[in-house]
C-alpha cells in the first residue's frame, strides 16, 4: 500500500499563473513594450517545468495536498483537495506548454490595448490547471466557471460585430451549462452530504440504485458536454472559435474543449463508476453521441471555407473521437484518449497559428478567397500539409498512438463498428485542411463545390510580426506531435492510465495499492491508418480536382450534397441562440429518457 | 425533506430556459438566465435547510446548537458572485453589440450572416 505524498509543488501551477496575472493587471500599465509577453511566456514555461517534475514525483504515488491543511478527520472530509498523478501532470504540462507557444504567437501582437490579453490569458491557464488537478464537486464548478468567463471575455475582445455575436452565443449557452453542473453537484450532496470525490465515490456506492445519483451525474455531464462541444450541444463552438483572435482560439480548441471532456472522464472514473445505470450510460448514450459528433464534426467541416470555422467543426469532430475513447471502459482506451488529447492539442494549435498567419500576412481568412495568395508564404504551407496528414490519420505520431489504442480497445470488445466513425471523422477534417492548403498554397481548386455556400467573413489580423517568429511555434508544436522526443508513446500511456484509474479517485482518503502493469496490446486493424489518410487523400484530390471530373459526376454530386440530408447540417447552424437551446433541451430530453431506461435496465 | 422546493427549482428552470428560447432582446434575455441561476439558489438552500434550527454562527451559542448546513450557503454565495459577474459580462457584450449592429434582438444577431 502506498500513503499519498504531498508535495508542495501542488498548487503552485494555479498559483503562479494567477499572482503573475494580478501583477500585470497592476502594474502592466507602466511596463515598457514587450514585459508584459516576456512575463507571460516566462511564466507559461514555469508551470510546464512545474508539472513534469510532479509528472516525475507521481511515478511513485498520487501526490494529495489540502488546502490549508484542512485533512479529513475522523471520517469528516471537509476540506478541498488537490490530487495529481501522472496523467493530470501531463496533462497540465501539455497545456501550459500550449499556452507558451501561443504567448510566443502572440508577441507583440496586442501590446497598444495594455496587458489585458496577458491578464485574461494567465488567469485562463491557472483555471485549467485548478480544474486539473481538483478532487472536489464543487470546486470544480469554480475552475469551470473561471475558465469560462475569462474564454467569453477572451472571444469578445476585438470588441467588433462578429466577434461579440460569437462570444453571446458562446456565452449564454456555455452559462446554462454552468447552471446545470451547479444543479448537478447540488443533487450529489443532497445525496451524501460530502463534496470530495473520494468520499462521494464511497458514499455513492451505497445508494448505487438510487435514482438522484443518476440525476447528478446526468446534469454534471450535459454541463460538460455543452463545453466539450458534443452532438447536440456543440452549436456555439463554429461561433466562438471562428471569431476569437487566432492566439486564443489556439487555447480553445486544443486544451480547453478536450479538457471538458476529460473531465466528464474524470467524474464518471472518479466518482460515478459505482452507480450501474451511470456505466450503462457511458457505454451507450455517451458512445452513441461520441460517434454521431466525429460524423456530422467531419462532414460540417467539409462544408466550410472560411479557415476557423472549418478548423472549429474539425474540432467538434475530434472532440467526438475523445468521446469514444472516454465511453468505452479499461486503460487501453484511457491511454489512447490521453494520447489523442496531448497530439490533437498540438496539431489542432498550430493549424490555428497558420490560419494567424494567413489573416496576418496574406490579409483574409476565406479559403476560395486566398486560392494561390499563400505561395509567398510557402513554409506555413508545408507545415499545413503535415499538420492535415496528422489530423487526417496518417500512422505517425501521438494522434496515430491515440486513435490506435482507442481503436484496439473497442475491437476487444467486439465493437468494431466504432471504427467507422473515426474513420470517417479523421477523413473528413484531414480531407478539408488538405483541400484547404492545396487550394491557398498551390492555388489548386479553381472550381469551388459545395463550400462555396459556407458563411465567411472579411477579416485580418496585425501584420507586425516577422514570418520566422511565427512559424517558430508552429514547427515545435507539430515536431513534438510528431512524437519526437517521446519515446514508447503506448506504454507511457497506457502506465499512466492504469495509475490514474486505481489511484486518483479514493487517494484523497484511503491508501492505494501498486496496479498491476498492462503490456501493450497488439494492434488489430492495422489497415484502418492508411484507409483513414487514403480515404482523406481521396476527399482533397476530388474537391481540388472539380474542373477535371465529368460534368454529370458534378451535377449529381452538388444535388446530393446540396440536397435536403447534407443540406440540413448548415440549416441548424444558423447562429440563432434560441434554436441553440431548443437542441440542448433535446439533448436533455434524451439524457432523460436514456436514464430512466438504464434505471429500469439495472 | 419536501419535495415544494424542488418543484420550484424545476418551474424557474423551465420558465428561464423558455424566456431564453423565445426572448426577442437581450437584456431581456439575460434576466431570463438569471432565472435560470434562481433555480438553483432554491434547489442549494432547500438542501441545506433543518427545520427549527439556526443561522450557523455559534459567537453567542454552544457549538452543538442544530443549525443549516454552511458548505450550502458557501456554494449560494460562491454561485452569487459567478452569475454577478457573467451578467456584467453579458450586459457589456450586449451594450458593444448595440453599438456595431443597431440591435440586440437575439433573431438578428447571427454571427457571419450579416
Amino acid at each position: 500500500m502506498i500513503a499519498p505524498a504531498a508535495s508542495v509543488l501542488v498548487p503552485l501551477p494555479v498559483a503562479l499563473p494567477l499572482l503573475a496575472g494580478a501583477a500585470l493587471l497592476l502594474v502592466g500599465k507602466f511596463l515598457p513594450g514587450r514585459i508584459p509577453d516576456a512575463i507571460a511566456v516566462l511564466t507559461a514555461i514555469l508551470v510546464v517545468a512545474i508539472d513534469a517534475r510532479l509528472a516525475a514525483q507521481s511515478l511513485q504515488g498520487p501526490l494529495v495536498y489540502w488546502m490549508g491543511g484542512w485533512q479529513p478527520t475522523g471520517g469528516v472530509t471537509l476540506g478541498i483537495a488537490f490530487v495529481v498523478d501522472e496523467a493530470e501532470a501531463i496533462l497540465g504540462a501539455f497545456m501550459a506548454l500550449l499556452f507558451a507557444a501561443s504567448f510566443v504567437f502572440a508577441w507583440g501582437y496586442f501590446e497598444d490595448i495594455r496587458a489585458f490579453f496577458h491578464v485574461l490569458m494567465l488567469i485562463f491557464l491557472a483555471a485549467m490547471q485548478g480544474f486539473c488537478f481538483t478532487h472536489d464537486l464543487f470546486n470544480l464548478f469554480v475552475w469551470f466557471e473561471v475558465m469560462s468567463v475569462t474564454a467569453f471575455a477572451l472571444t469578445a475582445y476585438r470588441l467588433e460585430a462578429d466577434p461579440l455575436e460569437g462570444a453571446l452565443n458562446f456565452t449564454v449557452t456555455n452559462t446554462i451549462g454552468s447552471f446545470l453542473i451547479l444543479g448537478g453537484v447540488a443533487l450529489a450532496y443532497s445525496l451524501t452530504s460530502v463534496l470530495d470525490f473520494g468520499a462521494l465515490a464511497r458514499s455513492l456506492a451505497q445508494h448505487a440504485q438510487d435514482p438522484v445519483a443518476v440525476a447528478a451525474f446526468c446534469m454534471l455531464a450535459i454541463g460538460l458536454l455543452i463545453k466539450g462541444a458534443a452532438m447536440p450541444f456543440h452549436f456555439w463552438l463554429a461561433d466562438a472559435h471562428a471569431v476569437a483572435p487566432s492566439p486564443v482560439s489556439v487555447i480553445f480548441s486544443g486544451a480547453m474543449v478536450p479538457l471538458a471532456l476529460f473531465g466528464l472522464g474524470k467524474i464518471y472514473w472518479d466518482v460515478f463508476a459505482p452507480v450501474p445505470a451511470v456505466q450503462l450510460l457511458m457505454r451507450t448514450l455517451v458512445l452513441a453521441l461520441g460517434m454521431t459528433t466525429a460524423v456530422i464534426g467531419g462532414l460540417a467541416c467539409l462544408r466550410q471555407r472560411h479557415l476557423k470555422r472549418l478548423l472549429a467543426f474539425s474540432t467538434v469532430s475530434h472532440g467526438g473521437i475523445l468521446l469514444i475513447g472516454l465511453s468505452l471502459p479499461g486503460a487501453v482506451s484511457l491511454g489512447g484518449v490521453l494520447a489523442y488529447f496531448v497530439g490533437h492539442g498540438l496539431v489542432k494549435g498550430s493549424l490555428f497559428m497558420i490560419a494567424g498567419i494567413l489573416l496576418a500576412r496574406a490579409g483574409g481568412i476565406d479559403e476560395l478567397w486566398l486560392r494561390g495568395r499563400g505561395r509567398p508564404l510557402w513554409p506555413a504551407g508545408i507545415a499545413m500539409a503535415v499538420a492535415a496528414v496528422l489530423l487526417g490519420g496518417a500512422p505517425i505520431g501521438l494522434m496515430d498512438s491515440g486513435s490506435r489504442l482507442i481503436g484496439t480497445a473497442a475491437a476487444a470488445r467486439g465493437e468494431d463498428w466504432v471504427l467507422i466513425a473515426m474513420v470517417l471523422g479523421a477523413a473528413c477534417t484531414g480531407g478539408a485542411v488538405l483541400r484547404g492548403a492545396g487550394r491557398i498554397f498551390l492555388g489548386l481548386g479553381a472550381v469551388a463545390g459545395e463550400e462555396a455556400r459556407g458563411p465567411s467573413d472579411e477579416e485580418s489580423e496585425k501584420a507586425d510580426r516577422p514570418l520566422w517568429l511565427m512559424m517558430l511555434p508552429v514547427t515545435v508544436l507539430l515536431i513534438v506531435a510528431l512524437g519526437a522526443g517521446v519515446a514508447h508513446v503506448d506504454e507511457a500511456v497506457l502506465g499512466a492510465a492504469q495509475r490514474f484509474l486505481s489511484w486518483d479517485g479514493p487517494s484523497s482518503i484511503a491508501p492505494v495499492s501498486v496496479p498491476p502493469a498492462v503490456a501493450a496490446p497488439g494492434t488489430t486493424h492495422s489497415f484502418v491508418p492508411w484507409a483513414t489518410i487514403a480515404l482523406a487523400l481521396l476527399i482533397a484530390a476530388h474537391d481540388l480536382g472539380r474542373a477535371w471530373l465529368p460534368g454529370s459526376w458534378r451535377r449529381v454530386s452538388d444535388r446530393v450534397l446540396s440536397g435536403p440530408v447534407f443540406g440540413a447540417i448548415d440549416r441548424a447552424h444558423d447562429g440563432v441562440i434560441g434554436d441553440y437551446v431548443v437542441w440542448m433541451l433535446i439533448g436533455l430530453a434524451l439524457f432523460s429518457v436514456s436514464s430512466a431506461a438504464a434505471l429500469h435496465a439495472g | 425533506m419536501s419535495y415544494l422546493p424542488w418543484a420550484i427549482a424545476a418551474w424557474l428552470f423551465g420558465v428561464g430556459v423558455y424566456g431564453v428560447i423565445t426572448s426577442r432582446h437581450y437584456v431581456h434575455l439575460i434576466g431570463c438566465l438569471t432565472v435560470i441561476q434562481s433555480a438553483t439558489y432554491v434547489a442549494l438552500l432547500s438542501i441545506g435547510y433543518r427545520f427549527g434550527s439556526v443561522a450557523p454562527i455559534f459567537y453567542s451559542r454552544p457549538t452543538s446548537t442544530p443549525a443549516v448546513d454552511p458548505v450550502l450557503q458557501a456554494l449560494v454565495l460562491t454561485d452569487i458572485v459567478v452569475g454577478a459577474t457573467v451578467t456584467a459580462l453579458l450586459l457589456a457584450l450586449t451594450l458593444q453589440v448595440h453599438k456595431k449592429r443597431g440591435t440586440v434582438n437575439p433573431e438578428r444577431l447571427r454571427p457571419f450572416r450579416q
